[in-house]
């Protein structure tokens, strides 16, 4: 799926807007990762961290939120000049990634564990941490965000150049 | 101030422009992360900055002004994630799975929309190594309670 994106300038505003949108209708800050947590709440009752504390109500707006993403991929996608089709290519990455079908969905979902286990481990994911933490200049936001990139990077460049 | 149930579709509606715009901004496109951690091409780098950069100046101009916010009629919170255990091992694995899948907990639900099947995967991923952490969690409750 070819998307038509925007110039970088148009979609860092966007998106620098959306957050300031968020924090002026929600009352505050926008997160992705939180909202993982409520979909563990609902798909496993017996646990209790995602029961308690900050996830004590699973029928909020961090889980709802999420619920919406897949919905504005799709009017993207459905607006660009590609027709609408599901593909399991990757780009660049097809060259370095395994090249069964199982050994490449395997990889990717170690990959996401790594995402969802990090991202609870730091507190909060690229969103949270980079994006509205980095606005706010919050310095443990600062820190984990420059740690998510160094790490990001240095595994690519073994992914790609060693 | 909103009933509950009119801020949950406010958020679902954020939501639907979080995942256009993220799509839009080109996060959602494979190439473009390897090409910026290669250090080939600047599109993500500079959506983050001019993004941060908007926030900050907003945040800064919500904050002199008091704003109340819309959905809950109180002031605005502006809540920071502390420092925690294990922040710089976090960081650091969500780093190499950033690496690993060319996507984040963010990007994945928009790349589902757009058709994206290695998304599926990440998906399955991530509420894995989230449900992970939770039982983890219980598991260190359970030993101080009994320890």
């Amino acid at each position: 799926m070819q998307i038509d994106y925007w110039p970088a300038w148009l979609g860092g505003l966007g998106i620098g807007l959306f957050v300031l949108l968020h924090f002026w209708l929600i009352g505050r800050p926008a997160g992705c990762s939180t909202g993982y947590g409520h979909i563990c709440a609902l798909a496993c009752r017996r646990l209790k961290f995602f029961h308690s504390g900050e996830y004590r109500d699973v029928n909020n707006t961090r889980l709802w939120f999420l619920l919406g993403i897949p919905f504005g991929g799709l009017l993207s996608a459905l607006l660009s000049a590609d027709p609408w089709h599901w593909n399991f290519s990757m780009g660049m990455y097809d060259a370095v990634l395994p090249q069964t079908a199982t050994g490449k969905a395997l990889w990717l979902i170690f990959g996401g564990m790594l995402l969802g286990f990090g991202a609870r481990l730091a507190g909060a994911c690229t969103t949270g941490h980079a994006l509205v933490g980095g606005a706010m200049l919050n310095p443990p936001s600062l820190v984990a965000g420059a740690v998510f990139f160094t790490s990001a990077m240095a595994m690519t460049w073994l992914l790609f150049k060693v | 101030m909103l009933h509950k149930r009119k801020l949950n579709i406010l958020a679902w509606l954020l939501g639907v422009l979080f995942g256009f715009l993220m799509s839009r901004a080109g996060a959602t496109t494979y190439d473009l992360h390897a090409k910026m951690f290669l250090w080939e091409d600047f599109q993500l780098m500079i959506v983050i900055s001019v993004a941060v950069l908007v926030g900050m100046a907003g945040i800064w101009w919500m904050q002199q002004n008091g704003l109340h916010s819309l959905g809950t009629g109180a002031p605005i919170q502006f809540p920071r994630k502390p420092w925690q255990k294990g922040l710089l091992l976090g960081a650091f694995l969500f780093g190499i799975g950033w690496a690993m899948t060319a996507s984040c907990p963010g990007t994945v639900p928009a790349m589902l929309g757009e058709g994206k099947l290695p998304a599926l995967f990440v998906l399955i991923g991530i509420i894995l190594g989230t449900l992970a952490y939770g039982v983890l969690q219980d598991a260190i409750q359970c030993l101080r309670r009994d320890g």
